[in-house]
This record gives C-alpha cells, structure tokens and sequence, in this order.
C-alpha cells in the first residue's frame, strides 16, 4: 500500500470552517442547525474524486510435496484460514455414484476418522471453536479451516485426519440419509426450490445439473461405507489439490505447517474422468407445475452458446446480462417488472458460460397468480428489446463504471483473493483472468451487447415452467403464450 | 484437553488504529488504549445525529450503515408495514434526483392522494367496484407522473461510483440503510445521503406498494416457514407488537397511502433518532468535516414515542395449528427477558447448549441419535429491547410426529432443568463467544452494523462488545436456574404446521 495523497486544499477549507464552528458550538442539547442542507443533484454533479490509491496485494505462490501454495499474509488479527480445493465432483461420476459423491463433503464433516470417533471430532471442532467448511460443486470438493493462530497446529491436524483418514461411519450414513430423504420429501414446499429443479430437469434431462436426489439414489446399497471410501480415493488426492493459506502466518511457516498434511495426502491412482456434455432441451414450451399458492414462481431459459473465455463476445454478454437483469435495480426486467410494473419484488436475468459446453440464458420472477401472464411479456418483450436494439450509452456506461470503480472489493478480504487465484488455478485459467476481465469490459460497445444478443437470446425460444395455481392464473391466458404441458412433480 | 487462555482480545484490538496515525479527538468519551475496545470516536452533531467514526487499514474501502431507531413496535394497529414500506421509498429519490419535474409530479400526487382516499372508503363501504374504478385510475395517473420520473436515479448514482450491497432492512425495532464505497468516493455517501433525509419524494407509490405486497406473498403468504413465524408470534404476543409482521399485514397495506408514510417519514426521520457509523479505510478528519458540512444543518425530528406496551405474563400453554400443504414443521416459544436483563447471558447460554451445533444436547438426541428431527434451532427475538421469545424450529421427520419431537424436545429440557449443564459444556460455549469477538472483528460493515445497532438501540456502541464479558461470569447453576425459570409449560406458545386432511 502506498502513502495516502494529501486531502484536496477544499478539504482544509471545510474542514477549518467546521473548526471554527465548533468554537461558537450552542450548549448541548439545543438544536441550532444551519439551513438548508448542502445537498441535491447540483452538489452531487459538482463533486470531483481523486484516483484510488492503490495496490493490489501480491498472492505468494509455493510448491509443498507436489502442492500449488497460494499464500497472503494478514496479521490485523489472530486468524489464519487455510482453504483446500479439490478438482472432482459429483459431476463426473455415473448416476449410480450420485449420492456417494453429493454425500462426501457431508461425511468427511460427520462420519468421523481412523483416529477419532464421529463424536470426538464434533467435541474438538466446538471446543477450540474452530470454523470448517465442507462443500461440493458438480466438478469440485472443496474445504476449509479457520482457526485463531494459537490453535492452528491441533486445528491442521484434526483438519488433516478429517480429509485423509476419513472411517464414514455407518450410523452417521445412515443420519444423513435421514435427512436427505427429508429433503427429497420436502423439495415441493419450497415454489422457487421446486421451479428452478424442474426447469433443470427440463432442460438437462439426464445429466447432472438436471439430477436431482430421490429415493433410488439414496437406496442403502448405493451409500455403504466403501462406496464413500471409492468416491473420496478419486477425488481427496494430491493431484487434484490447490491449497491457500491466508491470515496471520509467514511465507517461511507455510511449508513446515502444511507439510505433515500433505504427506499424508497419497497421489491420485487414476485421473478424473471428463465431464459429460448436455444435450439441452431445444424446443420451446410451457411448463405448469400446479400448486395453490398466492404467488406464483417464474423460470425461463434456452441454451446459450457463450463461454467463459477472453474474449470480446463473452464480455459483451455480460455487460448485456447486467443491462437486461444481472445488474440490481438498474438493470432493465427489474426497472420494467418491478418499478414500472409493481409486479413483482425480484426479477432477475441468468446466464450461465461454462467453459467446455453449453450454458443457459433466461430470466426468473414471482408474482401474485393474475399477474403471470403479463409478468412472462414483459419479461419477454424486454428481452426482444436488447435484440432488436443497443442499449444506450448511459447504459453500458454504468455498468462498466460499476466495475471499473469498484474493482477496489475484488481485494476486500486476503481470504477472497486468494480463493479467486485458487479458482483460476485450478480450472487452468490465465492467472492474470482478473485483469483481462477488467480490460475486457471497458472495450464492450453497445452495438457489441446487440450484436451478441441478436446470435444467443431468442425470446420465443424459451422453456418456460411456472410453479402455481392455475385456476387463479388462469389456464386459458397461460395458453395465450404457447401450448401448455402440465408436470407431476410427488 | 485443557482449555485454552483467554484470548488476548485487548491486544488484537490495540491494532485498531486510526490510519492516519492521528489520536481521534475525544469528543464524547471515546475508548481509551487498553480497554478492549476499538478505537470508535462518537461524535454528536449539533442536531443531534450520533456519527461513529472506525479508521481501520485494509484495502481502501468505506462501509456506512445509517440505523434509524424506528421500526415495526412503533406501528399502530391498522397502519402495520410503515416503517418497512417508508424503507423502500427512500430509494425513490430526491427533489432534484430521479425527476424531471418535481412540481409537475407533486400535483399528480396530490390527485392521487385524493382518489386513495376515496378508494379506501369505498371499499370499506363494500362497493368494491368503485374501489377499483379508482385504483385503476390512480395507475393511470402514476403512468403519467412516471413520464417525469428518472427510474431508479439514486441506485445508479451510487453504482456508477462502485458502490457494493446498497440495500436497506427492517426490523421490529430499527431501520437500517447501507452500503460501502471506495474510498476515493467516500464524499458521495454524504451528499446523497443528507439530500434523501432532507428532500426525499415518494415518487412511484402505488406500485411500490404493490411489489411490498409481492415481497409479503414471498416471505410469507406463499412460504410455509414463513407463515408459521408469523402465526406463531401474533400467538405468544397479545399485548405488544412484536406479535405484528414488521412486513404489515395485506389488509393493512392495502389501506396505506402516500401521505400515511410521509407522515410517518416526517415525525420520525429526524436525524436525532439516528447513528451513522462508518468503518474502513478512511481519513478521519475528513470524512467527519463531510458529516458536519452535509448532515449537521438537516433539523431534528421528534422523539419516537414510547412503546408502553407490556406483554401480560403468559397463564398458561397456547396452541395452533397452521394448515398448509407441506410437510410437518414445529415452532415452541418461551417468554423470556431483553437483551439487556441480568438473565440474558444465562438465557443465551441456554440456547447455545441446547442447540448450538452438532454437539449440543437437542441436535444431538434428536437429529444425531433418534433421527426423529431432520434439523433445530434455537434464537431469541424478534427484537432485543423488549422481552423476547426464545424460540426453537424443528423439523421432524417423516417416520416421526411433531408430538414426537416435541416430547423429547421437553424431556431434554427437563433434564437441564434437574442437573444444569456440564462444566464442560459451559466452557465450549465460552470458547466459542470467545472466538466469535475475534472473527466478528473481520469485516467492515459487520463492524458497523454492529456499532451502529448498540447505539442506536442502547445508546451505547460498546454494548455490542461488553456483552460478550457477561458470558464469562455465566455459571452452571445460572443456566440451570434460568432454564426453570422461563421454560416452563404455561410460558410457552407451540406452533404446528401440518399437512390438511384433504391435501394429502
């Protein structure tokens, strides 16, 4: 971090005048106040900011048995978080393995380890009052640890034997089962839960972003101990780690801290299979799943050929996701849908750019029943606007400046830095992904956003599914929109 | 294992450092080096707005949180939703921010307010067809006051600078508004602010107050959780409203009109009811020169009124039923004490050991050994000034009944009640409080939401921190005692959601 610069000199005057104010201060409790108050559009106009002075912080890179390091250091407080990513999810193995692999980050918290009984491991975490996390995504494993640095030895060892020695205890299957079944039964109480599964479902069929959980995958024979072990040997395995360490801990300390850690972390017996490509659903529709309820949810979306990559067409579509509805209250559907409209609290844009295959793009809403109909044509109608026309300047100005002078909270937290570099790494993305999307989005013009809405966002060919009573939506208006089919969801 | 010292939270705390190097001017007793504390400086403008001032070091941020001690407890029967729905139209606007001609919309509005009126009598007269004759054509004069307005004007001020999180919460006893900045543009915050708490315009009403009763069919209307919550309250709360939804109820909202919320904005938005505390990197002697030039001329408002309200002793055990086509869920509810009572510690105490995490003994019993719950939890609420609920959710499972669940839930609660805690459950929650005052300490707007709460709820911004020191003095027979004392069969309220016989 630099020196800060010297306030303005307009800054002295002000505050030399409050100074002298302060002198002449009435007694406490009389309310005494100038008026009117300095402010509206003509102060707000005349203000001048001096440039952001900053540097970004630099993410220290190390090796350990093999093992990328990304390390920052922090010592404002006694914390240190050490975070692992795992490459290898739920989403490279066959169905059949679904619930072993959406179950092991769940396991390795609970099912307890070759050293320490699932109890003992709960009563150690609560006892030093460390914070661990276990997650997964479709093509990820990934964990942490936070710890006050005083407890960081016992905390990486308890931490370690979690992640290498895990025993998945049969009774502690069986209580997550427990609860995952629960979760199956109870997927239908929550609308928007329900929507945006069945739309999945719709448009990824049988892969795994369209899976989701039921009674089969969650049979006992599918979740015995040593379908756990199989699942974690894939993917718990030196190859496929990233580590990153920030907090209060040197460079020079990361080697000797983590080293007993990944000694033990055997290398991978055989490499992850590649993910399964979708075939995604075509053909447009609309899709009714009936439910009484005072307010409908909303789903639309079709396949979209935009991927993540450095690239100007990939720039242009997010600053047009941002315009169309990614991008808070300006952002157009919630301007139209909400403000204008008062059809609803939320309205949002989605666009989805997986690197190696298809993603989606669409829009999801709620709304009280009889407004469906014209909520699904605003939607729609805004969306054919960002294809027919730019956006306007003022538009894709704002967005932009949004970032570019934001851009300061990309480094807000070390822990955020050094899991966004850990997220590059281990997807193989330029390290310096940060600074092409910072460049990327300032070459976007709005004939650009059109350009690339014109070729990837077609209204008319959207999927849409909508969770609600249709007595009250009325069944005849929703058929204005297109041949309806009803789904049975249990 | 042993347990582990006493953090030495002074010492982290001693880091807290104005950046500038500068010792902040003591205006109002500020925190001296050494009391475990952070380094705030509390400065009272001259109209009355508490400003807390926190320079720390980290990237050049600033997060602002404006908390406004009014919310739900202050509404009256009938106008429910005020406090929440005033919160929304602050973004609307100003005189000059959002319009293209203010005067030319201010005549439309009062044309408006004429015809909500007339609708409202209308309709409480049963002709709902003149009722809605005049809400249609309220619409039409809002679509035509919309031809002078600049959509959404003060959100995009704020976003072409960078700004982060800008949004705003209600709750039963505050209204809150934040958002962080980058430094450099840190002025901006005080400009737009003092100009929406000096000038702001309800522009857009109508339909603002349609997407509030879009945000109550989400919440609760079309949630089964929430509805539960809400039954669940108004049945433990007879006399004081913390039984009433903060988000209003439909029949209540539907009544409201424009000049009902101005008028509530006018009584009680003075900056004398408000804190604005800031938190980051920023120069301190600056970023008070901007609140003293911006905010300090605005003029105070009045005093809220006082909630004289009491909640009568409970006599006896209260139950519902909610229908709803979903699965089974379970809300139990005690009356305990405020935030702020002797027994408060002991009471969170109490919760903690009973649902704080895999090892405490609810979720223990229930979720890990019987499986006869799929999740429990425990809180305290709704708010914190009055006496609150403590409250435990359950989930039971299919295989199992809320009947069930609820006689573990009471038989666990029996045992605490006869044997008290152990020594060793006592001291894992106190590491953990321990560990929470450091992590607490991470982020700026949790610091200032944190600050700003305190004050502006207590009148003191450390409450915030020397709460956590009652915790130390918590004794196994403390927790023993208040367990007897509140969680007894005619204090509590129980609430079950259920499938109807005709959905299943």
């Amino acid at each position: 971090m630099t020196p800060r610069p010297s306030p303005q000199p307009s800054r002295y005057r002000v505050i030399g005048a409050t100074l002298m104010g302060l002198a002449a201060a009435p007694a406490p409790g009389v309310t005494q106040v100038q008026s009117p108050a300095p402010s509206g559009r003509a102060v707000i106009e005349s203000l001048a900011f001096q440039p952001l002075d900053f540097e970004q912080p630099e993410v220290g890179r190390l090796e350990v048995e093999g093992v990328d390091i990304l390390h920052l250091e922090d010592r404002g407080l006694p914390l240190v978080t050490v975070h692992a990513y795992f490459r290898g999810g739920y989403g490279l193995f066959p169905r059949e393995h679904y619930a072993a692999a959406m179950g092991l980050p769940a396991l390795l918290r609970y099912g307890g380890t070759s050293s320490r009984s699932a109890a003992d491991v709960d009563e150690e975490i609560a006892y030093y009052a460390h914070q661990l996390s276990f997650g997964s995504a479709g093509g990820s494993v990934t964990s942490s640890l936070n710890t006050l640095t005083e407890h960081l030895e016992s905390g990486l060892s308890l931490w370690g034997d979690m992640l290498t020695r895990p025993t998945f205890d049969q009774g502690e299957i069986e209580a997550w089962r427990t609860r995952q079944l629960e979760g199956v039964a109870r997927r239908v109480d929550d609308p928007a839960r329900l929507a945006y599964s069945e739309l999945n479902r719709l448009l990824f069929g049988d892969h795994p972003v369209g899976w989701e959980m039921d009674e089969a995958d969650l049979d006992p024979d599918r979740l015995e101990p040593e379908d756990f072990h199989s699942t974690h040997e894939r993917i718990i395995c030196r190859d496929n780690l990233v580590l990153g360490v920030t907090g209060d801990v040197r460079r020079d300390e990361v080697a000797s801290l983590l080293g007993p850690f990944l000694s033990d972390l055997p290398s991978c017996a055989d490499s992850l299979p590649a993910a399964p490509i979708p075939e995604i659903r075509r053909a447009p529709g609309i899709f009714l799943v009936e439910k009484e309820l005072d307010q409908a949810v909303i789903a639309m979306a079709h396949p979209s050929d935009i991927r993540l990559r450095d690239d100007p067409e990939y720039f242009s579509a997010l600053m047009g996701n941002a315009i169309l509805g990614g991008g808070g209250f300006s952002s157009r559907l919630l301007a139209r849908v909400r403000t204008e409209e008062g059809y609803a609290y939320s309205a949002a844009s989605l666009l989805t750019t997986p690197r190696r295959h298809e993603g989606l793009i669409g829009a999801t809403t709620r709304t009280r029943p009889d407004h469906v109909v014209p909520a699904i044509e605003v939607v729609l109608e805004t969306m054919d606007g960002l294809t027919s026309e730019a956006p306007t300047v003022d538009e894709l100005d704002t967005t932009v400046s949004q970032i570019v002078n934001g851009f300061v909270f990309n480094f807000d937290t070390p822990s955020s830095i050094v899991a966004r570099s850990m997220y590059y790494l281990a997807q193989e993305m330029p390290e310096d992904w940060l600074e092409r999307y910072w460049t990327g989005v300032q070459e976007v013009t709005p004939e650009s956003i059109r350009s690339v809405f014109a070729e990837h966002l077609r209204p008319d060919d959207m999927t849409i599914l909508v969770v609600g009573d249709p007595d009250r939506i009325g069944r005849d208006a929703l058929a204005t929109l297109g041949p309806v089919t009803r789904i049975e969801v249990r | 294992m042993t347990r582990w010292p006493a953090i030495g939270l002074a010492m982290v705390l001693a880091t807290f450092q104005p950046v500038d190097g500068q010792r902040p001017t003591s205006r109002d007793a500020p925190s001296t080096p050494g009391d475990g504390l952070p380094r705030v400086e509390r400065i009272v403008l001259q109209n009355g707005l508490r400003v807390l001032l926190l320079p720390r070091p980290g990237a050049p941020t600033v997060s602002f949180v404006m908390q406004y001690a009014i919310g739900g407890v202050h509404e009256r029967p009938g106008e429910t939703g005020v406090a929440h729905l005033l919160e929304h139209m602050l973004f609307k606007g100003t005189a000059t921010i959002g319009t293209t001609d203010v005067e030319a919309e201010r005549e439309l509005f009062e044309h408006m307010d004429r015809l909500h009126a007339s609708a409202v009598a209308a309709a409480g007269s049963g002709d709902t067809v003149e009722a809605q004759r005049l809400r249609d054509e309220i619409d039409e004069l809002e679509d035509e006051a919309r031809t002078f307005v600049v959509g959404n004007e003060f959100d995009r001020i704020l976003s072409r600078a960078g700004a982060q999180g800008l949004n705003a919460t209600t709750t039963s006893e505050s209204t809150t508004y934040f958002v962080e900045l980058p430094a450099n543009r840190a002025e901006l915050f005080f400009a737009l602010e003092a100009d929406r708490l000096a000038n702001p315009v309800f522009r857009e009403f109508y339909s603002e107050r349609d997407v509030v009763m879009e945000e109550r069919r989400m919440r609760v209307d079309a949630s089964p959780g929430g509805t539960l919550y809400e039954r669940h309250l108004a049945a433990a709360y007879t006399e004081h409203p913390y039984g009433q939804p903060v988000v209003g109820f439909m029949a209540d909202l539907e009544r409201l009109g424009r000049v009902d919320v101005e008028r509530y904005y006018r009584t009680y938005y003075g900056p004398n009811n408000a804190v604005l505390a800031v938190v980051g990197n920023f120069d301190r002697g600056e970023v008070e020169a901007w609140a003293r030039h911006y905010l300090e001329p605005i003029p105070s408002g009045r005093e809220p009124r006082p909630v004289d309200a009491v909640e009568p002793p409970q006599r006896g055990e209260r139950r519902i039923e909610v229908e709803w086509d979903a699965e089974t869920a379970l809300r139990i509810g005690w009356h305990v004490t405020d935030s702020r009572h002797e027994d408060a510690p002991a009471i969170a105490m109490l919760s903690a050991v009973l649902t704080g995490g895999r090892t405490s003994r609810l979720y223990r019993r229930l979720v890990t050994d019987d499986r006869i719950a799929a999740s429990v939890f425990s809180s305290t609420g709704p708010g914190s000034r009055f006496a609150q609920l403590f409250q435990v959710d359950l989930t039971p499972v299919q295989a199992s009944s809320a009947e069930e669940v609820e006689r573990v839930v009471y038989e666990e609660i029996r045992r605490l009640q006869e044997d008290g805690p152990s020594l060793e459950e006592v001291e894992r929650v106190r590491n953990q409080i321990e560990a929470g005052r450091v992590r607490r300490l991470q982020s700026n707007l949790g610091l200032a939401f944190q600050i700003a709460d305190s004050e502006s709820l207590f009148g003191d911004w450390t409450a915030t921190f020397t709460a956590a020191d009652r915790f130390r003095v918590v004794t196994v027979d403390d927790v023993r005692r208040v367990a007897r004392q509140y969680l007894t069969p005619e204090n509590r309220t129980v609430a079950i959601l259920r499938r109807s016989d005709s959905a299943r």
